[in-house]
């Protein structure tokens, strides 16, 4: 894990946000740090920057007196150790020896500690989403995953979303002979659930063995985007990805693809929440039903049975008690979501008086108001969110294709401030790569620095009010700059576009930007047609950690997401040797030279502007066994959570617990 | 009586019809609708004919005008559709509903009117005394409270001090386990009652004292009737009747008190339907719970007119 998701490792150290900042003071991680726990704002702490930086000098002083002190006690120490060193050596044989059998003490303690472990618990949360389709393939829509991840598989899945390390699925092992093939060599021993009421559905094969045809079956209505009965489907979300398949050849417990052109970055698309193996006979069955969502007509090869899906009442998962993977996997006995409610005082209720395990909520103060009031019970944790937040200039018409209009507005966009008005302060600014990819993104530190995210905001300024002057802006009369309804819409981002519009004219010194609203329906066609007007609004999830194919797919010529016409030599050339470049050290930097070109070019319209976080709280008798509770997952790690999520029901913090069971097999 | 009976009944449909009118363009003029809603922030990532397609499987492509006249004729033969967020039909989605909002309703009607009558009367009695001006003072601070602060504030201390379980999931009935549900039901019953005792209780002491200065109380106390009688049987039956009407409209503003509270507490009731399916844009229930809470406030109404004209004749004979 690297220095930059040193936020979320402070997110979960069970610190009240008073705390955060003081450690923030301390270790002098300095602004980011302070956008973390959302300074703008917190008039409830009484802390303002200049006091956090005063405390963070004061840290410093304090910080070199204690090691002035340190060097003369060392220095005076130094003399009696000359004379202990000859005792020393002599007993340090003997030590080792000691520290050995300690060693082999320890271990064996913590072996018993892990074997001693009640796995189990039915995990109970609250989920106010709303579910489009039962069918993880015709869908862009990301919750329908918080229920199929955990009861579908996958060919191969993340054992580390953040950086992107993968472990087999259904796919044990896998090859890849050369650049353009992929040879995936299936498991034995899984089959389809045979319990549950997706396998009383008459149309599904309960029990069946899973097979090479299964997958070859799911990847080829995907890349053909064609359903059971002949008819073309323009809803499968991940047909362009699939569609780098050329062709498939079977073996016996193999797979082989073979891709139209090398592509480093597609191992790590089976890995895609939204690459979930459906059964043939089901959904091929119920297609004509696809938006009719209900338990019957799913069933997977997962780690769980879905025994419920009532949308807007209940779901509810159990354990699949011939689940094919690790021992003892997964370590839940069920999970159960409650649909019923949204409203901030009964989640309240619902938390504290333990009817649901966890909370999280747009406003980040109650949740740190209850992490405060039951700081020895609870821990605090932040997730990103993958909605990339962008300010879209059409760079490829007037007046805006002069690049020092476009320029000039990517270098007024003030990011930190939006993070503070909109978001409370939760979120981090992001160039072109998010730093939720962050091992492809530029690091926070060195964005500082850089056109548009200067933490010296008035140096952007002043080059922007330039540009804007030279290429006369002034002149533009009233420029409506659009905000989506569908952000408008909600409570906490009502404001949005008088914000944007009030951003851009105090940045000119100007009244002519005007902020108003459009539906989706309007913005997506002349987006499509590359005829839209300016913009604010967020790029859709990132799905895997590789950043390379977002970038191929925004920034190269003629790229089904290049909305801007961005037809330049230098990135097309860079970006496609990046993507067949099997050396992440060398991709990484190729990926790097790329933003850095854009950044100086104003992003080409394409304003990346930051990403936000949730805050999550959680009772400490929520255990995570793969990673530690104090570090969250930059990423949607749905199976992950499946596999490794427990409830340690003899923690102190369990009494009392009030939660509901699941529906049972 | 029947000509203004069925007078009240034409002026009642009327109404209802322009309410649910209302209620059918209102949620249609909002921005967003449940094709988009129902793909969240992943919205951006649809391309236009996904968003298009949606709307055609939910019937939201047609003309607007088309899609009144669909709504009218089905609303007129009773048939309310099917909610686009559950995939329930609308009638079972209120059938379930529903007989929470009338255990709460109750629960606050008796709250309030059992608490609003006595302080009342009580009040007019000891007029100007110590113990009027203390009621006084506590029907101000309930009409100045709103009823969501004053849940919250209570939500709050029973969180703080665990004071007793309010099972907002397990959401029982009082007929299943009144243990629970009463605990449950207790904050927005009290929060709810309270608000609605204030003005009831202050109308019901201003016609007391005026009553009480009447001749004919004057009489009956010259007549020698114990001070019981006098208050009970002549004065309190004629301060009554403007009560009676405020009664009905209290009872609608309960109703609408009830949206705040069944979602702070999570009471599956017809309120908390308004609001969820308001924020999902899911047009049929919307248009429809709305359309049953003005068809409820009518009845109300419509009762309490007739109620009022069966006590007082003059108002039947104009």
């Amino acid at each position: 894990m690297s220095e930059r998701s040193y936020w979320q490792r402070m997110g979960r150290k069970r610190m009240s946000r008073r705390g955060i900042l003081r450690a923030s003071a301390r270790a002098g991680v300095g602004a980011a740090g302070l956008a973390l726990v959302g300074c703008g704002d917190d008039d409830d702490d009484g802390q303002s920057v200049a006091q956090v930086q005063q405390q963070q000098q004061q840290a410093q002083q304090a910080a070199q007196q204690q090691a002035m002190q340190q060097q003369q006690q060392q220095a005076m120490q130094q003399q009696d150790q000359d004379q202990q060193a000859a005792q020393q050596a002599a007993q340090q044989q003997a030590q080792e020896q000691t520290a050995e059998e300690q060693a082999e003490q320890q271990a064996a303690q913590q072996q018993a500690q892990v074997s001693e472990k009640k796995y189990g618990g039915y995990f109970v949360e609250q989920s106010a989403n709303v579910y489009e389709t039962y069918d993880a393939q015709r869908t862009v829509a990301s919750p329908v995953l918080q229920v199929l991840a955990r009861v579908q598989s996958k060919l191969l899945r993340f054992s580390n979303p953040d950086t992107g390390e993968l472990v087999g699925d259904l796919a044990e092992t896998w090859e890849t002979p050369d650049s353009t093939t992929i040879v995936l060599h299936l498991r034995d021993g899984v089959n389809w659930h045979n319990q549950g009421p997706g396998a009383n559905h008459p149309a599904a094969a309960p029990g069946r063995a899973l097979t090479t045809e299964d997958i070859v079956w799911n990847i080829d209505r995907q890349r053909n985007k064609l359903l059971e009965s002949g008819e073309e489907a323009g809803n499968f979300g991940r047909s362009a990805y699939w569609g780098g398949v050329s062709s498939i050849d079977q073996g016996d417990m193999s797979v082989t693809l073979n891709l139209v052109e090398p592509d480093a970055t597609f191992i790590q698309g089976f890995a895609n929440e939204f690459n979930l193996i459906n059964q043939p006979e089901l959904v091929g069955g119920t297609e004509d039903q696809y938006t009719e969502v209900d338990a019957s007509k799913v069933i997977g090869t997962g780690p769980n049975i879905l025994t419920r899906w009532d949308p807007g009442e209940g779901i509810s998962c159990v354990k699949n008690p011939d689940f094919w993977d690790l021992p003892n996997r997964p370590l839940l006995d069920g999970w159960v979501w409650v649909q019923t409610f949204q409203d901030p005082n009964a989640y309240r209720i619902a938390f504290e008086q333990k009817q649901v395990d966890s909370m999280t909520d747009p406003d980040p103060n109650t949740i740190f108001a209850i992490h405060d009031d039951r700081i020895d019970e609870t821990f605090l944790t932040f997730q990103g969110v993958a909605n990339t937040v962008a300010i879209f200039t059409p760079s490829n018409k007037a007046p805006w294709n002069d690049l020092r209009l476009t320029r000039a507005i990517d270098l007024a966009i003030n990011r930190r401030q939006l993070i503070q008005q909109l978001h409370n302060g939760l979120g981090k600014v992001s160039g072109p790569v998010t730093w939720m990819q962050e091992a492809w993104a530029i690091p926070q530190e060195d964005l500082e620095t850089m056109p548009g995210y200067r933490i010296d905001k008035e140096a952007d300024l002043e080059e922007a009010r330039a540009l804007w002057d030279a290429a006369g802006g002034p002149e533009l009369g009233q420029i409506d700059w659009v905000t989506s309804e569908l952000w408008a819409s909600r409570a906490a981002w009502s404001a949005t576009p008088g914000i944007i519009a009030e951003m851009f004219n105090q940045a000119f010194n100007t009244d002519q930007f005007n902020g108003i609203t459009k539906p989706y329906l309007e913005i997506i066609p002349s987006w499509i047609a590359k005829d839209f007007d300016p913009f604010f609004s967020w790029i859709p999830n990132i799905e895997i950690p590789d950043a390379r194919a977002d970038m191929i797919g925004a920034f190269t010529t003629g790229a089904g997401s290049n909305y801007w016409d961005i037809s330049d030599p230098y990135i097309d050339e860079t970006l496609i040797a990046a993507k067949q470049e099997l050396d992440y050290e060398t991709a990484y930097q190729m990926v790097r030279d790329v933003q850095e070109y854009a950044m100086e070019r104003g992003q080409f319209g394409r304003s990346i502007c930051y990403n936000y976080i949730y805050p999550y709280i959680g009772y400490n008798y929520n255990k995570i066994e793969k990673k530690s509770e104090e570090e969250g997952w930059n990423f949607l790690a749905v199976s992950l959570q499946a596999f490794e999520h427990w409830l340690d029901l003899d923690d102190p913090s369990a009494a009392d617990r009030q939660a509901p069971s699941p529906v049972p097999l | 009586m029947q000509a203004y009976i069925i007078r009240r009944i034409i002026g009642a449909v009327f109404v209802v019809f322009l309410v649910g009118t209302f209620s059918f363009f209102a949620i249609r003029v909002l921005p967003g609708d449940f094709a988009t809603a129902s793909l969240g922030l992943d919205a951006g990532s649809a391309s236009a004919d996904n968003i298009a397609q949606r709307k055609a499987d939910l019937g939201l492509d047609l003309p607007i005008g088309e899609q009144y006249a669909n709504w009218l004729w089905d609303t007129v033969r009773l048939d309310l559709g099917t909610s686009f967020l559950t995939q329930n039909s609308v009638w079972y989605e209120i059938g379930r509903s529903l007989p929470y909002s009338i255990e709460l309703g109750i629960l606050i009607m008796i709250v309030g009117f059992t608490v609003a009558i006595p302080v009342g009367l009580i009040s007019a009695i000891f007029q100007d005394k110590a113990l009027d001006y203390s009621l006084r003072g506590l029907a101000i601070l309930a009409l100045a409270a709103p009823v969501f602060w004053t849940a919250a504030i209570a939500s709050l201390v029973v969180l703080q001090w665990d004071l007793f379980l309010i099972d907002v999931i397990g959401q029982p009935h009082l007929w299943e386990n009144p243990g629970k549900a009463i605990t449950w039901y207790l904050i927005p019953m009290f929060a709810g009652g309270f608000a609605g005792t204030a003005t009831t209780m202050r109308l019901l002491r201003s016609q007391m004292l005026e009553v009480l200065r009447q001749d004919y109380v004057r009489t009956a106390r010259a007549k020698g009737l114990r001070e019981s009688v006098v208050i009970m049987r002549h004065a309190l039956r004629n301060a009554l009747l403007p009560v009676l009407t405020v009664m009905g409209v209290t009872i609608a503003t309960i109703i609408g008190s009830q949206v705040i509270l069944e979602n702070m507490f999570n009471i599956p009731g017809i309120g908390n339907k308004v609001l969820t399916s308001l924020f999902a844009r899911d047009n049929p229930v919307f248009q429809s719970v709305v359309l049953i809470i003005a068809v409820f406030t009518v009845l109300t109404n419509l009762v309490v007119d007739i109620l009022y004209g069966v006590i007082d004749p003059r108002i039947r004979l104009s």
